[in-house]
């Protein structure tokens, strides 16, 4: 892989260039800090202001339709589907991602889990599977109650584990 | 433990200076570099396959793709058990392509920088312990130039000599090492008592996958990148008649000839500027739209399946008299099943990053098929080999669809036409109506056996496209097409006379190689078929196969091994419950599958799977299960759902929700019995997927007394809104 850290350190600057379509700049409360963007449209959905403003590319896109789950993010400390936010409706909330997770206690135990069951295959589902767990658990489910609550789509197949990883939650 | 995020910091120099010191022998590359110095005398390269720190990690670059296999962490633990390293010093990373003729990273099985087949440790698994002993031999030789004395191996990436107790890092050894000459690959000697291999050592990949951090081609960014998404024609085959040259919305409007670019500052602009601008596309239809339509091909499949006069290719023909063999048996059976056409649908769409300069051209690319890019982009661009490089991204699944060229072809066509880097994304749509499909295939069995379930003859007849044919890859009329009936030829089962014939079909869907390949469909009418002739004779289906397998160890053990794990012979189900087993012998290994169903034939719940998998040396457990658990929901979705239907060219299919796959909900229970072994390894990837189909339908036909013999199982059922707002 070539520089892709030097590139990843200046997805901001690359993203600050004005284009005539951008709108306001607009602040969000992303990972416990402002992160401040200019986006295409008020309507953009989220997972894009993330993934291609911000440079939050843990957050994956997998379906845009509200389907797969691959998208969520934490909002005010319930799962949500990034594809199905737009950037307005997200002003003035609490927004942690994939890449803040462990600076969130029970995301952290959640990341445990994952790592200590031996979750992912591929990966790319995976993101959002722990912020759905974090958030059931976050809502004071445990175990079979956490399994109940995520629906989110594995091409991969790893159901066995996560319900084996949240079984210790 | 370094994760392999981290390990992207090694760069394409870095890789290519070590490619460029490579032998002509891959496996003996690792040893002779003498450019090693990769940063004054702290790193130093050995070979194309490793690079010492000066904290003594040890960074493997590996030539096999990681799509959610596993396979960067057991090819590492292959290389670190004969260098003795601690797991915590091991650092893999996804090797570049590489144009040379004597590749590194080719594997040696077939001499192909690739990943698929279930063949990346079945091809390294022997030459990186060789080019690992190598290098530990150079190692200890630097040892004794450098201090003099003899030195042995030990733990940790050190040498210790072999009088005095004194130790020494690789990484104060590594530069001299590299200077001298290596010793001949098949003369060194490999250890016999194993540390990593065998042992469930932690994936590399995992904690960057659980972070946010694990780069796939989708998350690639490269300083002033511009957003591409793609439309093709929405008849299948179309290409591009006429385009605007500019769109509301995008800066950019690039005509691809069987697609057009839209180009933004962001994915969803870009995306979005293509479905507000589809309309002023004017697209020129393929000639003969009925070889793009699904009721049609599968009509005349099953019209060729049954023809007396269909034109034959004979792949097999064992005994003599074939049909008489079995239309003399006691019992016989002479079914025909049918199967659809799939998609890959992995959970990372199509894409890929390119910036194409005048001299140059960088690629990022979510790829199994390396061996391919180079000679394509030097193609698109004009350019030479040696100014083209490309970096192999984590796959978020690869299932047989990256190993294609397309999507690559148009991100670089899209980067030399706007002068800058971009990062071009299908969108699930796209990627789902484009796709290159798993051929649909109708297939007739006629099988028949004794009274004591001795099969006595085989007539099976294939009748499915041909991918050779499609690509151009079959001389002649001749489809040269082992792979269309791959797990019928060369059954291990015994049975005297067998004639296996395949018939092309011809059609313009576009044709690909999905896990498992021709035994994703032969396994099925296989397996069906023996469980059908079984269930005639009144014998037990297992204690069939168990006669018809009793020359091959192997796979009686397997066989045995599943019986015994659920209770197959012996245990009596609920009322309620019915059970189904199938077997494979392929990809160098032996699975069984025994699943247990219940509820009703119009709704089937799968409840239990029991399998048991002799794969030879098994070089990590943990990888192995997981492969068994997720190759099982892989064959569910397929059997109980997936196809993909062409309407006169035009997919049905878009996006999950009308392309249902299996959701956590309805996850069974997965038990697994790995058989121990030392004989060399065999392929995990794709072996578990092709008994799924037929021990399901096999389960059913137990529970309900229904034969079920087309897939998928439920078609039409779409899957509802998914995950918790
Ligand atoms: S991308 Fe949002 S649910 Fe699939
Ligand atoms: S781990 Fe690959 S899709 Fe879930």
């Amino acid at each position: 892989m070539g520089n892709l850290q030097a590139e990843n350190a200046s997805a901001t600057r690359i993203n600050k260039a004005p284009t005539k379509a951008q709108t306001s700049s607009i602040g969000l409360n992303i990972n416990g800090v402002t992160r401040t963007f200019s986006p295409s449209s008020p309507d953009m959905p989220l997972l894009w202001v993330l993934r291609d403003l911000l440079g939050l590319t843990g957050t994956k896109y997998g379906c845009g339709i509200e389907v797969c789950g691959a998208c969520m993010i934490l909002v005010d400390g319930q799962a949500q589907k990034a594809c199905d936010m737009s950037v307005s409706e997200a002003v003035g909330r609490k927004i942690i991602t994939i890449e803040g997770i462990a600076s969130d206690p029970q995301g952290k135990l959640v990341q445990a889990a994952w790592i200590a069951n031996q979750v992912p295959q591929c990966g790319f589902c995976q993101s959002g599977m722990i912020i759905a767990a974090t958030a059931a658990l976050k809502a004071g489910k445990h175990g079979a109650a956490i399994a109940g609550s995520i629906n989110n789509l594995c091409v991969c197949g790893t159901y066995q584990r996560v319900l084996a990883a949240v079984s210790t939650l | 433990m370094t994760t392999t995020n981290q390990s992207q910091n090694f760069t394409r120099r870095d890789v290519s200076k070590m490619i460029g010191t490579a032998l002509t022998i891959p496996f003996t590359v690792g040893l002779s570099t003498r450019e090693a110095i990769a940063a004054g005398t702290t790193t130093a390269a050995l070979g194309a396959y490793l690079k010492i720190d000066a904290l003594n990690n040890v960074t493997i670059a590996i030539g096999a793709t990681e799509m959610g296999q596993g396979i960067l962490t057991g090819l590492a633990q292959v290389v670190a058990e004969e260098l003795k390293l601690n797991w915590s010093q091991v650092v893999a990373v996804q090797a570049d392509a590489s144009s040379l003729s004597s590749n590194p990273f080719a594997n040696p099985l077939f001499r192909a920088q690739l990943t698929g087949g279930s063949t990346s440790m079945r091809g390294w698994y022997l030459p990186l312990r060789k080019a690992a002993a190598v290098a530990r031999d150079m190692l200890l030789a630097a040892a004794t130039q450098l201090y003099g004395g003899t030195w042995s191996l030990t733990t940790g990436g050190r040498v210790i000599n072999t009088t005095t107790n004194a130790t020494h890092n690789f990484s104060e050894l590594a530069a001299t090492a590299a200077t001298l000459t290596p010793p001949d690959a098949n003369s060194v000697t490999l250890t016999s008592s194993f540390q990593l291999i065998g042992r469930r050592v932690p994936r590399l990949d995992v904690p960057a996958k659980t972070n946010g951090s694990a780069m796939f081609g989708l998350d690639v960014r490269v300083p002033g990148m511009a957003y591409a998404a793609v439309l093709h024609c929405p008849t299948n085959g179309g290409t591009v008649a006429s385009a605007p040259t500019s769109a509301v919305g995008a800066t950019n409007v690039i005509n691809l000839g069987n697609a057009v670019a839209f180009v933004a500052n962001d994915t969803w602009s870009a995306m979005r500027a293509a479905s507000a601008n589809a309309s002023q596309i004017r697209w020129t239809l393929p000639a003969n739209l009925t070889s793009r339509d699904t009721a049609a091909l599968s009509a005349a499949a099953k019209s060729l399946v049954a023809s007396p006069n269909a034109t034959t290719h004979v792949y097999e023909n064992i005994g003599a008299n074939q049909a008489q063999a079995v239309s003399g048996a006691s019992f016989k059976i002479d079914s025909t099943y049918n199967l659809p056409f799939l998609a890959h649908a992995c959970m990372e769409v199509l894409n890929c990053t390119v910036s194409v300069t005048s001299n140059s051209c960088e690629a990022w690319v979510p790829t199994q098929g390396q061996q391919f890019l180079i000679p394509t982009i030097a193609a698109v661009t004009g350019l030479a080999a040696s100014a083209i490089s490309v970096h192999t991204t984590f796959l978020g699944g690869g299932l047989g669809r990256k190993i294609e060229t397309d999507f690559v072809i148009q991100a670089v066509k899209v980067s030399k036409a706007i002068g800058k880097p971009v990062k071009l994304t299908w969108s699930r749509t796209q990627d789902f109506q484009n796709d290159k499909y798993r051929p649909n295939a109708a297939i007739r069995v006629q099988l028949g056996c004794d009274n004591t379930g001795t099969m006595k003859g085989l007539v099976y007849r294939n009748v499915s496209p041909s991918i050779n044919i499609q690509r151009n890859t079959a001389p002649g009329n001749n489809p040269e097409d082992t792979g269309a009936v791959a797990g019928a030829t060369a059954l291990p089962y015994d049975i005297q006379n067998r004639l296996i014939e395949y018939v092309p079909l011809p059609t313009d869907i576009p044709l690909g190689y999905w896990r498992s390949v021709g035994e994703s469909y032969n396994t099925f009418a296989i397996e069906s078929a023996v469980d059908e002739v079984a269930r005639a004779s009144g014998v037990n289906p297992l204690q069939l196969r168990r006669s018809a397998l009793a020359n091959d160890a192997r796979a009686l053990a397997v066989i045995d091994a599943v019986d015994q794990l659920s209770g197959y012979s012996t245990a009596s189900l609920p009322a309620g419950t019915g059970k189904g087993l199938a077997f494979l012998k392929g990809f160098g290994s032996y699975i069984a599958l025994v699943l247990h169903v219940t509820g009703t034939a119009a709704a089937i719940r799968v409840t239990r799977a029991f399998y048991a998998l002799d794969c030879g040396q098994v070089i990590n457990p943990d990888a192995v299960e997981a492969q068994l658990q997720g190759g099982l929901v892989h064959g569910l979705s397929a059997a109980l759902w997936g196809q993909v239907t062409f309407v006169n060219g035009m997919a049905q299919v878009r996006n999950f929700d009308n392309y249902r796959l299996l959701r956590m909900a309805e996850m069974p229970v997965v038990k697994s019995t790995i058989i121990q072994s030392s004989a060399s390894p065999g392929g995990v990837g794709e072996t578990p997927v092709p008994v799924v189909a037929p021990a399901l339908a096999n389960a059913i036909a137990n529970l309900t007394g229904t034969r079920l013999r087309n897939l998928p199982l439920y078609p039409g059922a779409n899957m509802g809104e998914g995950g918790e707002d």
